[in-house]
Parts: structure tokens; sequence; C-alpha cells
């Protein structure tokens, strides 16, 4: 099959809705539209290598989700980025990346020794080396090493123990998903991380996957093939651990809260509510909604590889519209589930100047202030 | 324009917290990941950039362990045409001149306009190996190299001087230079590269085949055997600040404050 039949570029209708929605034709020389069609005039990917533009994308699926001949833009931009990683020639932060992940199982490639440091006292069963468990909790890289962020996986750790969920990790066996390094277009490196997490999934005797990050949740419901495994997103199994009243909260948060959907978990597989559900379980929270919220969430501009590649584009960046926003409607707090965009929106919060006037909380933060949880 | 490039597999070990293996003169290497050493990366890239711009052969050439063999195939998977690996255990002790002996002997029948080598190891750190190969070999040799220009009969090369100057050179061929990283923006060799290469076929080579004998390497063909590998010494005056990163950069405002840098 050849580039052009694999992305279904004969069908194209060039109507333009693919543009129309995408967050970042407006600040970045991206036209997905046009693009689809100069590679099918040009008749190979050749033509579309030098868009300056293709590190732009985030791969949030807009574009592909409005398609009215369900073709797939998006991934037309990971073909493209696909041609230029076996032409070796992708910008340096992006090399960087793959390397570290090929090397030390993560993009910051940080050592593996080290991935658990996230931890410090918290005693958590590695599986299967530690016993038995129901769930496995797959940390994701960016939780694992980044010091903003080591504390959420630690609050999810206590609510499951508060809970009584049985549940388990990898440990330092964990790999990154590869969600993000396919999307960078390092297919070949994607398919030896499926393989191994695999591997270390079915060794690690769960029948249940629950992650941090919408980019692992994703990877894993939808490119990985787990016969058997149910993989859900934190915020689906809280929600739930809620409603069975196995999670109260016992501490009012009287904050203004507005709620930022990640695109890889709201459009891209319509967990809309139980995140939602989460916040207005916590007393005194005052949940409010953006304009552009659930399906027409603005993206954060975080994925897609986006972490590692600055992209061409100029102006102002989303997570700053949203910030201001936020800061407009009343909010003083964005709460959101996923650590590319609580680290992005963060960015635009010190970048506006409205660090101190609107914070950016994990959902787990916010649940922990709630429980009543100290030094998290 | 023929041309072959040393390499080395080094262990990564950034923010790793090394330790001293039971003898005393080397690191423990489990859990460590290997890989090419960062200079001779640059050195691979710039030897098949030349070959792109003017032809030619490239063959990438490697003395260590039998992975070693990982290193020359990321090099193949590079753009390098042809690879060796020589694997010996008597080798093992080796200083920079008996690896320098051990490379004269494994290319001294493959043709070449150029050697490349990288300026220096991550490892070890001797920056030897390039100049006494040349000096084996005879012929005329470049370290700390930024830039390299094919001409006729000739290359011109810039070598990177002290207090940000540098100096342009012309050197006759066949000619070694040890390349400073930097010298290019090395491309990136993805896993389905690499899995395009798993047929070319890399000689491997051990001492007898090259026509070196024992006493030629290892320590017995050394000048210098390592004694003793060992942290530094704790020094006075350093001061390790803790807490979370708001903490911390509160207490380096502190400390920047009270001794008059901001």
């Amino acid at each position: 099959m050849d580039f052009l039949e694999k992305y279904e570029l004969y069908a194209c209708l060039q109507c333009g809705k693919c543009t129309g929605g995408c967050p970042v034709s407006l600040r970045a020389p991206l036209n997905i539209r046009s693009l689809m069609h100069e590679v099918l005039m040009g008749g190979s990917p050749e033509v579309a290598l030098e868009c300056p533009g293709l590190w732009d994308c985030t791969t949030c699926a807009t574009c592909t989700l409005r398609c009215p001949r369900g073709l797939e833009p998006s991934e037309l931009i990971v073909g493209l980025r696909g041609e230029l990683v076996e032409q070796g020639n992708v910008p340096k932060t992006v090399i960087d990346a793959l390397e570290g992940t090929f090397k030390h199982g993560n993009p910051w490639g940080k050592p593996r020794q080290k991935r658990t440091e996230w931890k410090e006292d918290i005693a958590v069963k590695v599986l299967p080396e530690e016993g038995e468990a129901e769930w496995l909790y797959f940390i994701g890289c960016a939780a694992s090493y980044d010091p903003r962020l080591q504390g959420i996986p630690r609050i999810l750790c206590r609510v499951f123990e508060t809970a009584g969920v049985s549940f388990g990790i990898l440990g330092t066996k964990e790999s990154c998903c590869g969600n993000e390094i396919r999307r960078m277009g390092e297919e070949g490196l994607f398919e030896e991380l499926r393989e191994e997490n695999t591997k270390n999934f079915n060794a690690s005797g769960v029948k249940a996957i629950v992650t941090t990050s919408p980019h692992c949740f994703n990877t894993f419901s939808t490119e990985y093939e787990l016969d058997g495994f149910q993989v859900l997103h934190y915020t689906q199994l809280l929600a739930d651990l809620i409603k069975e009243g196995k999670v109260t909260f016992s501490h009012e948060v009287n904050k203004k809260v507005v709620y930022h959907d990640p695109c890889f978990l709201g459009k891209q597989h319509e967990v809309f509510d139980p995140p939602r559900e989460i916040l207005r379980a916590i007393p005194g929270l005052e949940l409010l909604e953006f304009d552009r919220s659930r399906e027409r969430s603005l993206c954060c501009e975080g994925g897609g590889g986006r972490m590692w590649a600055e992209g061409a584009g100029e102006g102002e960046r989303n997570s700053e519209i949203r910030v201001k926003d936020a800061h407009e409607m009343g909010a003083e707090i964005i709460a959101t589930a996923c650590p590319f965009c609580l680290l992005t929106l963060e960015d635009g919060a010190k970048t506006t100047g409205l660090e101190e006037k609107v914070l950016i909380r994990d959902i787990l933060e916010l649940v922990a202030e709630a429980m009543g949880f100290d030094n998290v | 324009m023929d041309i072959i490039v040393c390499i080395k597999r080094v262990p990564e070990v950034a923010e790793i917290d090394l330790q001293v293996d039971q003898t005393g003169k080397g690191i423990q290497e489990e859990g460590l990941v290997f890989g090419v050493n960062d200079w001779d990366n640059y050195a691979v890239e710039e030897a098949v950039r030349i070959k792109e711009k003017h032809g030619g052969k490239v063959t990438a050439i490697t003395v260590g362990s039998e992975e070693s063999e990982d290193v020359v195939r990321r090099a193949l998977a590079l753009g390098a045409d042809e690879a060796a690996v020589v694997t010996d255990p008597q080798a093992e002790g080796s200083d920079a001149y008996a690896i320098a002996k051990v490379l004269a002997a494994a290319i001294k029948d493959i043709p070449y306009d150029i050697i490349l080598t990288g300026a220096l190891a991550d490892d070890d750190s001797y920056a030897q190996v390039g100049a006494t190969l040349a000096e084996l070999l005879d012929i005329p040799h470049a370290t700390l190299v930024t830039a390299i220009e094919i001409e006729d009969k000739q290359v011109k090369i810039k070598r990177e001087l002290e207090g940000g100057m540098e100096e342009e050179l012309a050197v006759a061929t066949p000619a070694l230079f040890t390349i400073q990283s930097g010298i290019n923006e090395p491309r990136y060799v993805s896993i389905m590269g690499i899995r395009k290469v798993a047929k070319i076929e890399v000689a491997k080579h051990d001492l007898g085949a090259l026509g070196l004998s024992p006493d030629q390497v290892g320590s017995a063909g050394s000048f210098i055997t390592v004694e003793k590998i060992f942290p530094p010494p704790v020094g006075e005056g350093a001061q390790i600040l803790e807490g979370s990163p708001d903490e911390v950069a509160t207490k380096m405002m502190d400390i920047f404050q009270k001794g008059g840098v901001v």
C-alpha cells in the first residue's frame, strides 16, 4: 500500500473542517487541509517534508474527529514525521527524546534506576516480584521523573490505600508507553516499547491497568493489543470509588474551579463526565465550565511530541489563552487530569503573569486536599 | 574518498551513581546503559557526509567486547558501508597505545584517505588513541577538528584552540583527524534503520587474526596500567540545599542576597 492509499488521501473532499477546528492553524504555519491536498497532488510524502509546521501539530485529533469522510489527517502528520525519522532529519530535541527513550525507557533520558524516586517513603508493591494485585498502576514517564508531577502518583497511591484498592506497580521495569514516541514518527521504537510493556503486563498477573496520564491510557486502549485487559484512566476508577462510597471527602475546598479537558481523555475517548463527577463531589468546590469545553476543549499544545518539539508557531500560546479565559470567568483554579496539560498550563500561567491568580492543579491534588492528606 | 572511523562503546553515566567494582580498577557495569561515544557519533556523521558529497566508502571499526557490535551496527544504519569488531579477552587492560596498535593492525589492509576518531572518549577521557594511531601509521594528524573540507589531494580543516580561537590547516592525505563535538548535527538513527542493516555482515577479528601477540596488548603491551579508581574526596565548602523546588529556590535567593550577588 503506498503512502497516499495508507492515509486515504484520494477520499479527501477538501471541505476544510479539519483546518477549521485545528487548535494550532491560527498560530503556526500548518494547514492540514492544504497539506492533504499537496501530498495527494505531489504523489508522495516528499513534497510535504519541508512544511515548517509539521512539528506544531499536537495530534489532538480534532481534525480526525471532525472529518466527514472518516479520514485521519492527524495520522498523516504522524506518517510524514515518520518519513523524517527514517531520514534521520528531525529536530535535536526530538532526537534526544527518542534516544533517551531507546536507552533509558523515558524521553527525558533519566536513569531507569531513578524511575521510582517519586515514591519517596510510600510502600507500593512491585508486580510480580512482591506479590499479587487486582490493578496495575502505570505511573508514566512524566509523573515518574518531573519534580512538579511526582506528588500526583503519591496521592493516587494513598487514595487507593484508603479505598482498599488492591494495586501494584512495575517499578523500574516500567518503560515509556510510546504514545508520544509513535506520534513523533518513531514507529519502530514504539513497537519495541509496546512489546516490552505488554510482556511486563502479562507477567504482572493483573487483568486491569490504571494510568496517571491520558496519553498512556490512549495508547494502551487503542494501539496495544491487550486481550482481556481492562484499561482505565485514573479519573474513571476514582469516580467509581466515590460512587461506591469507598472514597469520601472530609475537608472543604472553597474554590471556583474550571476543568480543562485533556484531548487524549476528552475528545479522543469521550471521558468527559468522570473528572467532573470527582470535582462536583468535593465539598465547597464550585465547578465552572470553559466556553470551549468537552469535545470543543482547546488543546494545551503539550501532546504529539510537543513536549520535545518547540514548533514554528508564534504569538499567544493556547495555554495562555486558556489561563486568561479562566481568569476572566473568575476561576481561581484550572483543574486538569493530564501531566502534559498541567505543565503547559502552568507555563501559560507564568508567562501571562497570572500564576498567583490562577492556580493549575491536577484533580488529584484537589482530592488530596479534600481528603485531608498532608505532606503531599 | 575512503574513510575509516574508529569508534568506542561506552557507558552512559550522566546522573548515575557510579560504583567502583571489586577489583578497585573499574566500575560496576550492572544496570548501566551503553552506547556509542558521543564524539565518535560526530565522527561517523562527518564521514558519512563526506561520502555523500564526494563518494567513496566508510568503514567503522571498534575494539571491545562482543557487545560492541551494537555501536558499529548503529554506524552502518547511519550510513557506513562496512564494519569490523576486534574482540579478544587478551586486549583487556590495554591503554591508548595498545588500543592504537590493535587499530593499526586492523586497518592495515583497508584502503583509506582519511581516518576519523572522536577527540576523546566519554569514559576515560584520555584523548590519545587518535594521535597515537596516526604516529603508528606514520601519517599526519590534527586534533579537535571542527570543520573538514575536501580538496584535491589535501584537506582543509579547522581546529579548536584556546580562548575561542580557531586555526585553519591544509593537511596532505592520507591523514587522521580527531573530531570535536559540534562539528555537525548527527542525524537520528531509527530502530527501523538498525533493523534494515541487520543482514550486513560485520567482520570479526581476534588478535591472532591481526598478527598481534598477547604481549603487544593488554597490560603487557601498555605503558599505562590503572592502579585504582575512586570517587574524588568530598571537599569543603559545598552546601546542598534540600526541600521542594520552591523551598530550594527561596533558600538560594537568600544566599545570593546575603552574599550581595543580587
